[in-house]
């Protein structure tokens, strides 16, 4: 195997640690806010009307495109509003949502099974059965889970990452540690749909409880469960590769070019569910952690569950609280609990309201370019991101930044190098849109000129064959007057020879 | 991993304190003029950055807190003879933090080592005082008096060590007042190569930089060694005398103003070592640090560039 590593990252200790990590059932909301937009293909377009009864898991929304996802209803109940609602973003944009309130029945739609074996099924049909349950990449990307495994078909090899290493999340162990079995029959699923032969599952080594319960029902000795060392920002795709096969995917390609799939074990038990179990992704597991809470503690909520309503059951402090979706390093600040679980939120953390912290000035220490798991210098490339100089940004490789943060967590000046890096990226694709869009209109121009140029020297060329035309005609016609003037003096002639004879 | 797990302030502050031993080494032989110009130079750092920061319109607290206006002077203070003028450290030091730092746009952009644009500054100006050093221990009173010229001590005053050895070398004069000095300078160099290997240990400053920097020092002083042995220094002498242990733990790695690639770093000190030796050497200076230093900090920009490490993926 490889070197169960990769140069830079960071170790962080979970900050508020769990004896054991266990799944409590949220019960089903009152009501339900479920989002509409999806990470890849845009937005959903609702297939039920204001006013429709829907039951649980049954399909309410759709996009269109190459890779269509479903949205589930995740309670049984009435569609009460189908409109724009604040969504868990960073830039604090309203988005489409259905809004479902509930009948207190739960009651489920009868979903066609899919087979008694998976395994008489072709991999297409358990590719489309897992489109249809509208399951995405549940490790926080949320990539649609059936175009990834369609661009991977014929991989050798599948890895499945159960490293969650975001300090304080925790829903990955406790999923592993709870459901062994569905995620090894949910491998299996896997292999099934892109055909690998070997299946490496990699897990932090200070997950020792969650590696045990998996053993304890992996029998099939084409998948081999592997630790490495605990460390933030293992669970990169691509550095979790280099650690496990030590194998370095080139800056621009994928994991599917070199024939592995990577799949998130969160993503794996919800395989499970739609193939073996014939549920479609309606809940999930989320953390709810932070220095604002009683007891962390995982949940599994129905996905539109409000976030306050999970945060609720781990009984949160009265003071102010910062917000946060996602990890303590990648995760994003929103500005409060009123947004809903979509299937992306891992993790809530909680915190108490602290001051911001005082920001100095880049001392070029380089403690940031040690940690860098990209290999980068983040001291010069954000020398670049500040004076928005993006040329000389891209040339230090700004593409290849994950913006993991772990420049942020190690600087001594507090600087947010990751948000620096992550603007510049967005300078820069706003000026590429600019080239694009001014290239475009600078073709037109030419073209406008080219056709103005080309219609005038047509219209000449007209010109000239008609003008040459006229000429001839004209001098045919001088000639045939010619004719006739000799004709007409002829007879003149005639008349006056007549006239004289007759005279 | 390089995480020292202090922030900047702390940084500056243990960069400080790691020169107590150096500094009590000089004390032990200078006397109270050490003392004297560190004080003076604290506090005119301090005076000179607040007002500064406050014409800039900045908040003045933040500046100072940080506490490398102060690390700048201290710095200066060391470098410069210990009876040298008041006014001299307090000259050098406004030349440093004003057109070495603050018209720059204060901390972390300043191209050159602000501590030694100041002394390269006093040296170029005034090149007596910055070369005459006192013999023997100076009480706290014959201190103040030489130091704010209430008095002239021609007798307590000689020429700065290395140039005293050049001179005597080039005299063909006996060993043993040199030895004396060596040994005195071979205990200041020795108390800062303590202090830079607790910055080491801390990981405040890395280890490319001041080992690159006394190879450089090592490999060039064997060359010139090599080809003539009579007219120069003995090589452990190189190491052990004038700044080279401040430069290569303190002056050289000021982050700042050095390369931050973990490659340009050893281009960086292992070029300015060869320079001090040349300049020690042939120069007309008796020490080259500060030339040195202040030449390769011009190339940073230039050696950074070309020593970008391999991004992960890139071939």
């Amino acid at each position: 195997m490889g070197s169960h590593t990769f140069k830079g990252g960071v170790h962080i200790p979970n900050p508020y640690p769990v004896e054991k990590p266990e799944i409590k059932q949220v019960p089903p909301p009152e009501q339900v806010v479920l989002l509409l937009q999806q990470r890849v293909g845009g937005e959903a377009k609702p297939c039920v009307e204001l006013g429709d009864r829907v039951l649980t898991g049954q399909v309410i929304a759709q996009t269109a495109g190459q890779f269509p996802i479903n949205v589930h209803a995740s309670i049984s109940g009435i569609i009460s509003a189908i409109e724009k609602r604040p969504i868990p973003h960073p830039s604090e944009i309203d988005a489409m949502c259905i809004v479902i309130d509930s009948d207190g029945k739960d009651e489920w739609i009868e979903i066609e099974k899919c087979d008694k074996d998976f395994l008489n099924c072709s991999a297409e049909k358990v590719i489309q059965r897992i489109r249809e349950a509208g399951i995405v990449g549940m490790g926080g990307a949320g990539f649609p889970t059936h175009a990834k495994i369609t661009n991977a078909q014929g991989a050798h090899t599948l890895i499945i990452n159960a490293t969650e290493c975001e300090p304080g999340i925790m829903c990955d162990d406790s999923l592993m540690q709870e459901y062994p079995r569905e995620i090894i029959r949910g491998i299996e699923v896997l292999m099934h749909a892109c055909g690998a032969k070997k299946v490496i599952v990699s897990i932090e080594d200070d997950k020792q409880e969650a590696l045990n319960s998996l053993l304890m029902y992996s029998f099939n000795d084409r998948i081999s469960i592997e630790k490495i060392p605990t460390k933030y920002t293992s669970g990169a795709e691509k550095l979790l590769i280099r650690a496990l096969l030590n194998l370095e995917i080139p800056s621009g390609e994928h994991a599917s070019d070199h024939g592995i799939l990577c799949q998130n074990v969160g993503t794996v038990k919800a395989i499970y569910d739609a193939v073996i179990d014939n549920k479609p992704l309606i809940s999930r597991i989320v953390t709810v952690t932070g220095s604002a809470v009683k007891h962390p503690q995982n949940y599994e909520a129905r996905l539109g569950t409000s976030f306050a309503q999970v945060v609720e059951c781990s009984e949160p402090n009265n003071q102010e609280h910062d917000i946060r979706m996602g990890g303590m390093m990648m995760g994003v600040d929103i500005p409060s609990a009123q947004y809903s679980i979509c299937k992306i939120t891992n993790c809530i953390f909680v915190n108490n309201k602290e001051p911001d912290r005082v920001v100095k000035e880049c001392i070029r220490c380089s403690s940031c370019a040690s940690v860098c798991p990209a290999n980068l210098l983040p001291q010069q490339l954000y020398w670049h991101a500040k004076s928005e100089n993006i040329e000389k940004a891209l040339e230090y490789n700004l593409m290849d930044c994950i913006e993991c943060g772990c420049c942020n967590y190690v600087c001594p000046s507090n600087i947010p190098l990751a948000e620096y890096f992550s603007f510049a990226k967005a300078l820069d694709r706003k000026l590429k849109r600019e080239e694009i869009r001014i290239d475009r209109s600078r073709d037109r121009f030419e073209f406008r000129e080219f056709r103005l140029e080309r219609n005038k020297k047509e219209r000449a060329e007209m010109m000239s064959v008609k003008k040459i035309a006229l000429k001839e005609k004209m001098a045919k016609d001088k000639e045939k007057g010619q004719v006739q003037k000799d004709k007409i003096t002829q007879a003149m002639a005639r008349i006056k020879k007549t006239k004289e004879d007759n005279a | 991993m390089h995480s020292t797990g202090l922030n900047t302030n702390q940084i500056m502050r243990q960069v400080t304190y790691a020169l107590i031993l150096g500094v009590s080494a000089s004390y032990v032989f200078f006397g109270w003029g050490v003392v004297i110009q560190i004080l003076l130079g604290a506090i005119s750092a301090i005076v000179f950055e607040s007002a500064f920061v406050a014409l800039r319109g900045r908040k003045v607290i933040d500046s100072i807190s940080d506490g490398s206006a102060v690390l700048t002077g201290i710095l200066l203070a060391i470098s410069i003879p210990a009876i040298a003028p008041w006014w001299m450290v307090v000259v050098g030091v406004a030349f440093a933090i004003i057109f070495g730092k603050q018209l720059y746009g204060g901390l972390g952009n300043n191209p050159f080592n602000p501590a030694m644009l100041g002394y390269a500054f006093l040296l170029i100006s005034y090149p007596l005082q910055m070369t005459t050093w006192p013999i023997d221990f100076l009480s706290f009173n014959q201190a103040i008096e030489v130091i704010f010229q209430l008095l002239h001590f021609d007798g307590l005053s000689g020429a700065t060590r290395l140039d005293d050895v050049k001179t005597s070398l080039s005299l063909g004069r006996e060993l043993t007042t040199l030895q004396i000095h060596s040994s005195v300078q071979a205990w200041i160099n020795a108390g800062f190569l303590i202090g830079g290997i607790y910055l080491l240990a801390r990981k405040i400053i890395s280890w490319h930089i001041p080992v690159a920097f006394l190879s450089g020092i090592l490999i060039m002083a064997m060359l010139i060694s090599v080809f003539d042995p009579q007219q120069h220094l003995p090589i452990q002498n190189h190491l052990m005398l004038g700044g080279t242990m401040l430069a290569a733990f303190f002056i050289a790695t000021d982050p700042i103003s050095a390369s931050t690639t973990p490659k340009g770093r050893l281009i960086y000190g292992f070029l300015i070592g060869i320079l001090v030796v040349i300049i020690r050497s042939f120069g007309g200076y008796p020490d080259g640090i500060a030339f040195a230093v202040l030449l390769l900090n011009m190339t940073v920009p230039l050696i950074d560039y070309y020593t970008q490490p391999k991004a992960f993926g890139k071939s």
